[in-house]
């Protein structure tokens, strides 16, 4: 099998419009190595058929914009190289458990919304004044949190989740991993503020370790592990808020200490 | 967030067969469903141990007749292999999620599943000395 050829391509298409359901629609396009289904889709609606609506913009897999599943398995589009395929049919859909706008443009609302809930950003009780500097990191304080926040919010994660699959009020592997991002930035100090929304009961707990979200994922980075981290943290606290109580006992009985 | 739309999304609902599509999907509800019959196995032998503790032998004996029966030993084999393959699954992911430093290495979730499989079947050769074999 050659580099060159021309794929078919089976695209997942919406149009309310028109349909109530989705439906298939089969187009065939010039592919080179170089080719990825990005490119396949862009020749498709220059050429062949300006209805078909799909998102994108970077082309070089650093935006998250073009995710789609690809014969069953969520990917980048732009990442994606038609040769791969050998000649088969491939087949593209919108990411899974997301509703449909239209063709493979997804609504990505409850997604952002989970996003904002975890605070993405450093919090500081209290900034220091410029006078004192940067904050300075060393490297081992760096690789604590380094890997996660390389996200891109692609949610390829969320289409491979079959747990947000069945509750989508689950929070989910990408906004997990940039809570768990920040938590463990030696700069930031809400931990407090975000253990609430980790920790309710649809936050990291409904995770049931399946793994595909870092399988996926097409930057490296581990959600499952961030998930598994996070509610190691949150059982600590918990045992920390038990033995408060009796330490606090103690400090009354025994004012002098005690073994 | 957003303007109300003027057409209808479509949603999807997962489907009943969704676990089939992708074969690491399927070794992991494989994982869950090990629980069902290790759920099973636990209720029996907490059945066995209540006969046991009645000082009933003649109903000791009958239970262990049935365990006998090639159902129950057909039930007790695909048990154990399950019950493996949850140990095996789970030491490697508890070395994904909690990986040692040792000096300036870092151990990874094959060593964890090796260490543990060694420990395991260690300590399932000692419990088979200690109660079938009449001692260590």
């Amino acid at each position: 099998m050659t580099d060159t050829g021309t794929a078919t391509l089976k695209v997942a298409r919406y149009r309310p419009e028109k349909s109530t359901k989705p439906y298939y629609q089969e187009y065939k396009a010039a592919y080179r190595k170089d080719t990825v289904v990005l490119d396949a889709l862009n020749q498709i609606k220059a050429e062949v058929d300006g209805t078909l609506a799909y998102r994108w913009s970077c082309r070089m897999g650093v935006c998250g914009s073009c995710g789609a599943n690809i014969n069953g398995t969520p990917r980048l589009t732009c990442a994606t190289f038609l040769h791969e395929f050998k000649g088969r049919t491939i087949t593209v859909e919108p990411l899974a458990h997301f509703p449909i706008i239209k063709d493979l443009v997804v609504n990505m609302d409850d997604f952002m919304e989970k996003l904002v809930r975890i605070k993405p950003w450093i919090i500081r009780d209290k900034e220091a004044p410029p006078e004192e500097g940067e904050y300075k990191q060393t490297s081992e304080q760096v690789d604590k949190y380094s890997q996660f926040s390389s996200c891109i919010n692609c949610m390829l994660c969320y289409s491979a989740c079959p747990v947000y699959g069945l509750n989508e009020e689950f929070l989910g592997p990408a906004a997990t991993a940039l809570a768990y991002r920040y938590i463990m930035d030696s700069r930031d100090q809400g931990k407090q503020a975000r253990f609430p929304i980790i920790h309710e009961l649809e936050g990291v707990w409904e995770c049931t370790l399946v793994g595909e979200c870092s399988v996926v994922c097409p930057k490296g980075v581990d959600p499952m592990l961030a998930i598994q981290k996070t509610k190691i943290l949150g059982a600590t606290e918990a045992g920390k808020s038990l033995v408060k109580p009796i330490s606090g006992l103690r400090a009354i009985l025994l004012p002098q200490g005690g073994s | 967030m957003g303007e109300p739309r003027k057409y209808p999304e479509f949603r999807r609902k997962l489907t009943l067969g969704w676990w089939l599509s992708n074969r690491r999907y399927t070794a992991y509800m494989l994982r869950e469903l090990t629980s069902f019959f290790i759920m099973v196995f636990s209720l029996l032998y907490i059945y066995q141990l209540s006969l046991l503790a009645s000082r009933n032998t003649a109903a000791y004996n009958s239970y262990l007749g049935l365990l006998r029966n090639p159902v129950m030993v057909l039930f007790s084999t695909i048990t154990l292999a399950f019950c493996i393959y949850h140990s095996l699954t789970w030491f490697y992911l508890t070395g994904k999620v909690q990986p040692i430093k040792i000096g300036k290495r870092t151990t990874t979730p094959v060593m964890s599943l090796a260490f543990n499989t060694v420990l395991m079947a260690a300590v399932s050769y000692g419990v088979v000395r200690l109660f079938l074999m009449g001692g260590l």
